[in-house]
């Protein structure tokens, strides 16, 4: 039987689509030492972290501007970060996210716990793998290519 | 009635093979969709998603070109085509495992060294179905669309597939 899509989307919460242990750096870190550590835990964002509370967002795309010639590697991460990002809750729904990504066209939402600590991103890549889960049959029995090389048939 | 995934045709239930376009259709019997997404996916089209008009480089424009263009419009993804061809895809992540914190020193490089080249590309003929296992096996955040010939035609987003799903399911939101 179908799953209906619409009643996990408004019952599962986000925990079940989040990565679990973001990458966090501390406000004060270089922005040398944080595209390292991007590089290094191949993550494309980090969540800026002031003691154990969130502070801010730098993601590849903040990091684009700083590999310009003349960009200063050595500033504070918490000088060019994003401050206060839009995060969700760990109790929300996963289709509050949904709504909170296409409503502020982000990639990415921090999750934190009621403490307001991190605890992982939701991402729109994470979300259509949930969704998928839903459908597996149409989406992973695909044959290898959508054409085929017999185009027509033979004797036709 | 079963829709060929390979071009669309209606055909009877238990038959072995398409009517129209000859393909094998005994994997699609067992996973007949069960609702209107599952039957969107396997019947649409990625032209349906409307793929978007990308950035493009020729492969021998400089590193330095290439990332004032991504860092002052605020773009994601270029694409390097070369005679209508996509021969590599240069992205955000890209810029940052590559180049990371020596990208000034690489300014005058061409961008076909840090490209990943031979990105894997779809038909825009493809059923949706495909682009939506593409970008979920593969974690492609972009897949380009081609046409027959292989001459680029644009590019769709996993957030043009996210759109599309949830347009497609009732959400409270």
């Amino acid at each position: 039987m179908a799953v209906d899509v619409h009643l996990t989307l408004d019952s599962d919460t986000v925990e079940r689509v989040a990565t679990s242990e973001p990458l966090c750096v501390d406000v004060g870190a270089t922005v040398r030492e944080t595209l390292h550590a991007m590089k290094e835990k191949r993550r494309g964002a980090v969540l800026v972290c002031e003691g154990e509370k969130l502070a801010g967002i730098f993601t590849e795309r903040d990091a684009l501007k700083l590999m310009e010639p003349g960009a200063d590697l050595d500033l504070a991460v918490g000088q060019i970060m994003t401050g206060n990002p839009e995060t969700i809750a760990d109790s929300e729904t996963v289709g509050e996210a949904i709504t909170k990504m296409s409503r502020g066209g982000y990639r990415r939402l921090p999750m934190v716990d009621p403490d307001g600590r991190p605890k992982g991103f939701v991402t729109v890549s994470s979300i259509l793998h949930y969704l998928v889960g839903h459908f597996p049959s149409v989406v992973y029995n695909l044959p290898p290519n959508p054409h085929h090389s017999t185009q027509n048939r033979e004797g036709a | 009635m079963i829709d060929c995934p390979f071009c669309g045709a209606e055909n009877i239930p238990g038959i072995d093979d398409c009517e129209e376009c000859g393909q094998p259709l005994s994997h699609v019997q067992n996973t007949a969709p069960e609702n209107e997404i599952e039957r969107s996916l396997i019947k649409d089209r990625v032209s349906a998603l409307s793929p978007k008009q990308p950035c493009v480089v020729s492969p021998t424009a400089t590193v330095g070109e290439v990332l004032h263009e991504m860092a002052t419009n605020r773009i994601g993804c270029v694409m390097i085509v070369d005679d209508g061809k996509p021969v590599g895809i240069f992205s955000e992540r890209d810029a940052l495992m590559k180049l990371n914190t020596e990208a000034a020193s690489f300014g005058d490089r061409p961008i076909s060294e840090f490209m990943t080249a031979n990105p894997e590309t779809l038909e825009d003929s493809a059923k949706i179905a495909f682009a939506v296992q593409r970008m979920d096996l593969g974690g492609y955040r972009h897949l380009p669309i081609v046409s027959k010939d292989d001459q680029l035609q644009g590019i769709i987003s996993v957030r043009s597939i996210l759109n599309y799903l949830t347009e497609r399911m009732p959400t409270s939101g």
